[in-house]
């Protein structure tokens, strides 16, 4: 018997099951790294890996998919995913900035404006939410897990550019099957305050500034004029905050309301959730951001 | 242009078609036409016709108009693109009116019958009005009904619209010949509200239109059986609820006030502060 | 109608009509000016509001100013709001195979000296006339608005509480309409005055 195995396994009934003899798999399962080896003593976990979706049973499921639920091709398709978000994080001296919208959108109908676009991935991963919704909450929150077992496996946290990979690999697995999710994974590791750019398509990028959505173009503009790496927390965490209104004032998709996180070394924290139309009227801290309030 | 009708061709105009099409390809969506997903209907009795409609009119999936008048000529109800169905009948209620003129003779049923069907003809169901015309001329009365295509059909009970098949069948069942004008009246509503409550394009109230060689009577909103209930209580808000940034009142009533120019200056300022409004 | 966005509501009070639009005018998703006024005094007690693509909305606005200064000076004496909608009708209705992609709403109150009643209509795209008792909409926000309408409408309202009325139900229509909002205006029409105000609507 391993004893490495057995020392990390944390379910004893998983373990039973892998060594009882009468278990009718056993001698299959001997050979496999699902028992044994640096994957092994996982249980059903690493049994079943990635859970696995019904797909219709048409000849071919992707144009199926497509064809209820594009938008852009058909405005009177079937199902209308939620889309149309702006989403932005930025990196400087004091960590990572982390701003969104919180508008759904279902054709032309606001179907909610108080959407939580960041998901909390665990204390210290930040990820964000544009595309799909349920695709990136469901993605994220098992990213979540699998971070988690890393931690368990490693005995060290995940670094952000492990966890990005590994969700970028994921979803490079599904790619051309439907899945629409544009993300940015935010964090801070052992490297300092990092961020990755993941999006269905597989792409991978790192950098210090991104923003993704229907409302990025608006709110780059702002983001891009007033970045420095040496901003203060006050600073960065306002450039948020006014790169989020601009999007939300200028794209009829973005608005209502603007949630800020900021992440530093010992985790993120949420900063607070702001009124997009009361930052037009009265700013965050005096000074109104509406054109027409600030030139009359 | 506008300025003489020498220099403009009557009937459509066509000039924006070009772009229409462009911004169709471009993916951008083309309003509804408001139309009236319908049940009309028109039966011969004793001395005339009944003709009978619903009111409700429609644009995709909701209801545009709660009380519409679907008997646009009190000789004719319409279906189809309310628009069409409008103007069309307006048209040729003109042309009829000018044709009697001309001739020194009243207008026929068969003859507003040709004239509808020739016009729809050739503009090959583009003009999307279906209609049911009836009426009582020198011959006798008629009940004709014209499709968007241009052809007609004349029978002593008809249906038209998208509840015609609930309708019909009401019809079916009650008609007979030599009916009198108050059994008529009632096969008709009975039609209608089978339309009505059957049929998803059509709601409302009933119109009833009863046509005899002496007079017509138009029997408007004849049965209201789709009333909506008064509020209990009402949501009236309080003044002040709204928030406005700027206000400009253009009053009507002239304040007038005289200076005298010999007098004392006292009341020529409170009569100046009188003028303004702003 | 989505290329631009827009929307407008009127409403009968008692004595009087309210007509109200937001003030967006957008590129699809892009929101290009947030001052676009789309309803037009025709004469002093009579407005005309445009919702659709917004270079209808001004080549419109001109042709009807024309057509009414052309009646005024013929017929010697003011547009009556019912021949207005008459006039708007067979206008969008010559286009009947390449409209102008717009719907048109009229509030007004109609000749004092035979007692001035409130009156408003609105018509789609190709000139199909809508003569409503209560209210009328149009524009992105048209279902939306007609739901609130439905609910907040009430017969004989002075103008205040008209004023009150047609705002709330402006204002929460368009804000759960992308393509709408982003401030708005109210016209209420009195026989003696009409009030003009500028609301504080939301900016996204």
């Amino acid at each position: 018997m391993n004893t490495l195995v057995s020392r990390f396994t944390s379910s004893s009934s998983t373990e039973l099951k892998a060594l009882d003899s009468r278990d009718p798999d056993y001698g299959e399962n001997e050979a496999s790294d699902i028992t044994w080896g640096s994957l092994g003593g996982f249980g059903n976990l690493g049994l079943n890996g990635i859970p696995s979706f019904n797909i219709p049973t048409v000849p071919d499921p992707t144009a199926f998919l497509r064809l209820h639920t594009d938008d852009a091709a058909d405005s009177s398709c079937r199902i209308k995913i939620q889309h149309g978000t702006t989403t932005l994080a930025f990196r400087f001296q004091g960590g990572v900035i982390v701003a969104v919208d919180s508008r759904a959108t279902a054709g032309s109908y606001i179907a909610s404006g108080t959407v939580k676009k960041v998901i909390e991935i665990n204390p210290h991963l930040l990820g964000t939410m544009a595309g799909g919704a349920a695709d990136c909450q469901f993605w994220e929150t098992y990213l979540g897990s699998q971070c988690r077992i890393y931690e368990l496996r490693n005995r060290e946290r995940i670094s952000v550019a492990a966890a990005s990979k590994y969700l970028s690999n994921l979803v490079y697995s599904y790619k051309g099957m439907g899945l629409s999710m544009g993300t940015m994974i935010c964090g801070w590791d052992k490297t300092g305050p990092a961020i990755f750019y993941v999006d269905s398509d597989g792409t991978r990028l790192k950098g210090d500034v991104f923003s993704v959505g229907s409302g990025s173009t608006f709110a780059y503009g702002v983001l891009d004029q007033g970045y420095r790496w040496d901003l203060t927390d006050e600073e960065a965490q306002e450039l948020g905050r006014r790169s989020i209104y601009a999007a939300g004032h200028r794209d009829a998709f973005s608005g209502n309301t603007c949630n800020l996180y900021h992440v530093k070394e010992d985790g993120w924290k949420f900063i607070g959730n702001y009124d997009i139309t009361k930052l037009h009227y009265e700013g965050s801290q005096g000074a109104a951001y509406g054109y027409d309030q600030r030139t009359q | 242009m506008d300025s003489s009708n020498i220099y403009k061709k009557s009937g459509f105009d066509f000039s924006n078609q070009i772009r229409n099409n462009f911004l169709a390809a471009k993916g951008v969506p083309v309003p509804k036409a408001t139309s009236t997903g319908t049940t009309i209907v028109g039966c011969l009795f004793k001395d005339g016709i009944v003709l009978g409609a619903d009111t409700r009119a429609t644009a995709g999936e909701i209801i545009a108009d709660k009380n519409c008048e679907k008997v646009v000529n009190p000789s004719c109800c319409g279906a189809g693109t309310a628009a069409d169905t409008e103007f069309t009948t307006a048209l040729i209620s003109s042309n009829l009116e000018l044709h009697s003129l001309s001739t020194g003779r009243k207008p026929r049923v068969v003859t507003a019958m040709t004239m509808l069907k020739q016009m729809l003809f050739q503009y090959q169901g583009h003009i999307g009005a279906a209609l049911v015309l009836g009426g009582v001329d020198v011959t006798g009365p008629h009940l004709f009904t014209i499709h968007p295509h241009g052809s007609t059909d004349k029978l002593p009970y008809v249906t038209m619209g998208s509840g015609s098949l609930a309708a019909m069948a009401v019809f079916e069942a009650g008609w007979k010949a030599g009916m009198e004008r108050q059994e008529a009246i009632d096969l008709v509503s009975a039609a209608i509200s089978a339309g009505i409550f059957n049929d998803l394009g059509s709601g409302s109230n009933v119109d009833v239109c009863v046509i005899t060689k002496e007079r017509t009577d138009m029997l408007r909103n004849y049965i209201k059986p789709n009333e909506r209930v008064t509020k209990e209580r009402h949501y009236k808000f309080t003044r002040g609820t709204t928030a406005y940034q700027s206000e400009n009142i253009r009053k009507y009533i002239v304040d007038e006030s005289i200076t005298y120019l010999t007098g004392s200056a006292t009341t020529a300022t409170t009569a100046e502060e009188a003028m303004d409004v702003s | 109608m989505q290329y631009n966005g827009g929307s407008i509501v009127a409403m009968v009070g008692k004595n009087c009509v309210a007509i109200a639009s937001d003030l967006r005018l957008g590129n699809q998703a892009l929101t290009i000016a947030t001052d676009f006024e789309k309803v037009f005094p025709i004469t002093d007690r009579i407005y005309l509001g445009m919702a659709g693509l917004a270079t209808d909305v001004l080549t419109l606005r001109e042709r009807f100013r024309f057509r009414v200064n052309m009646y005024s000076i013929k017929e010697e004496r003011e547009i009556e709001p019912k021949t207005l909608a008459q006039l708007v009708s067979s206008t969008l209705y010559e286009r009947r195979f390449g409209p102008y992609f717009i719907e048109p709403i009229i509030a007004g109150l109609t000749d004092s000296s035979k007692g001035s009643q409130p009156f408003i209509a609105s018509a789609d795209l190709i000139g199909c006339l809508n003569f409503a008792k209560d209210f009328v909409v149009v524009g992105t926000a048209e279902d939306k608005l007609l739901g609130v309408a439905e609910g907040l409408w009430e017969p004989d309202l002075e103008p205040e509480d008209l004023f009150e009325t047609i705002s709330q139900t402006l204002l929460n229509a368009v804000d759960r309409d992308a393509f709408s909002g982003w401030g708005a205006v109210v016209h209420v029409i009195t026989p003696d005055k009409v009030i003009t105000r500028t609301l504080k609507g939301r900016m996204d």
